[in-house]
C-alpha cells in the first residue's frame, strides 16, 4: 500500500499544480473538516475507488485559477464541476502509474455537498494536504 | 479562413478551459460548438461544420471511443481530424485511439502549450499557409 500511497501523492500534486495552480503540502495530522467530497470508482486490472475531501475555500481557489473567474462569478455548480474532474484526473493519472499497459474503466464522478466520515477500511489509505487556499484530503481503497 | 473547433466533454469547466486555450493559442476561431457527450456531438454536428474535434474519452451517455467510430462510419464526417484530450492514459487505449484514426492523444492534467502544439501539427500543418501568420506568435497563457 505505500507505493500505491506514493503513486497517489503524486498524481494529487500534478494535477493540484498543473490544473489549479495550488501547491499542496503534506500534514502528518489528520483532518475531518471538510466542506465536500468528489468520488470516482474504478475497474480492470485492479478494482476500487478514489475520494478526494475539499475545503471551500480550496473548491472556490480551483474554480479561479481554473476558469480565471473573479471571486464573485464562482457558483455551487462550478465548484462541483471543478471536483468532479479533479478526482477524474487524479484517478486517472494514478492508474496510469499503476499499470500504464492494461485497461481501466472509471465510473462517472459523483459529487457530495456533505462529505462522508473518512474512514479506512481493510486496502486503503489517505492523506492530508494544506495549501494557502485550505486544506485538501483523499482517500483510496482499492477491493479484494 | 478561420478555425471551427468543437469540443466534447461532460465538464462544463473542461470544454471552458479547452476553449480559452484554443482562443489564445493563435488559431483565429470563427465557431466553437461544444457538446456534453458523443450522442450530443453528433447531433450538434449535423448542423455545424466543423474542422477539428476535441473530445474526452469517459463520458456519458455517448463516450469519446463510439463518438470516434460513428464519425469513422459517417462519409461526411471520417475526415475531421480529432484528438483526444483525457485522464485515462493506457497505452492499450491510446493504440486503440490511433487505429480508430485519432490523430492527437493529450492526457490530463494537461498544460496549455500542449493543447496548441498538437493543434498546429493536427491543423496547422494540413493549411500551413493559412495558419503561418499566426505560428512563433507566443501569447503568454494568463491563468
Amino acid at each position: 500500500m505505500k507505493k500505491i500511497e506514493e503513486m497517489i501523492r503524486i498524481s494529487i500534486f500534478e494535477v493540484f499544480e498543473k490544473m489549479f495552480f495550488i501547491f499542496l503540502e503534506p500534514l502528518d495530522d489528520e483532518n475531518n473538516e471538510y466542506d465536500m467530497e468528489a468520488a470516482i470508482r474504478f475497474e480492470g486490472a485492479a478494482n476500487g475507488n478514489v475520494s478526494i475531501f475539499l475545503s471551500t475555500g480550496v473548491a472556490e481557489t480551483m474554480v479561479q485559477n481554473m476558469l480565471s473567474l473573479q471571486e464573485h462569478e464562482i457558483t455551487t455548480q462550478s465548484m462541483e464541476d471543478c471536483s468532479k474532474e479533479a478526482v477524474n484526473m487524479i484517478c486517472g493519472n494514478f492508474l496510469g502509474k499503476l499499470n500504464s499497459k492494461k485497461v481501466f474503466h472509471l465510473s462517472t464522478p459523483i459529487f457530495r455537498k456533505q462529505p462522508r466520515d473518512i474512514e479506512l477500511g481493510k486496502n486503503a489509505c489517505r492523506m492530508d494536504f494544506d495549501s494557502d487556499a485550505g486544506r485538501v484530503g483523499m482517500m483510496a481503497t482499492l477491493s479484494d | 479562413m478561420s478555425l471551427n473547433v468543437m469540443i466534447v466533454d461532460d465538464s462544463n469547466s473542461m470544454r471552458a478551459v479547452i476553449k480559452k486555450i484554443v482562443s489564445i493559442s493563435g488559431f483565429k476561431m470563427d465557431q466553437c460548438v461544444e457538446a456534453e457527450n458523443g450522442k450530443e456531438a453528433l447531433a450538434v454536428l449535423a448542423g455545424n461544420w466543423v474542422d477539428v474535434i476535441l473530445s474526452d474519452i469517459n463520458m456519458p451517455v455517448m463516450n469519446g471511443f463510439d463518438l470516434l467510430v460513428s464519425l469513422k462510419k459517417d462519409n461526411l464526417f471520417k475526415d475531421i481530424p480529432v484528438i483526444m484530450i483525457t485522464a485515462e492514459s493506457s497505452e492499450e487505449r491510446m493504440r486503440d485511439a490511433f487505429n480508430l484514426g485519432v490523430k492527437g492523444f493529450i492526457k490530463k492534467p494537461f498544460q496549455p502549450e500542449e493543447i496548441k502544439k498538437i493543434l498546429y501539427e493536427v491543423v496547422g500543418m494540413s493549411d500551413k499557409g493559412e495558419y503561418e501568420e499566426d505560428r512563433g506568435d507566443d501569447k503568454d497563457f494568463d491563468f
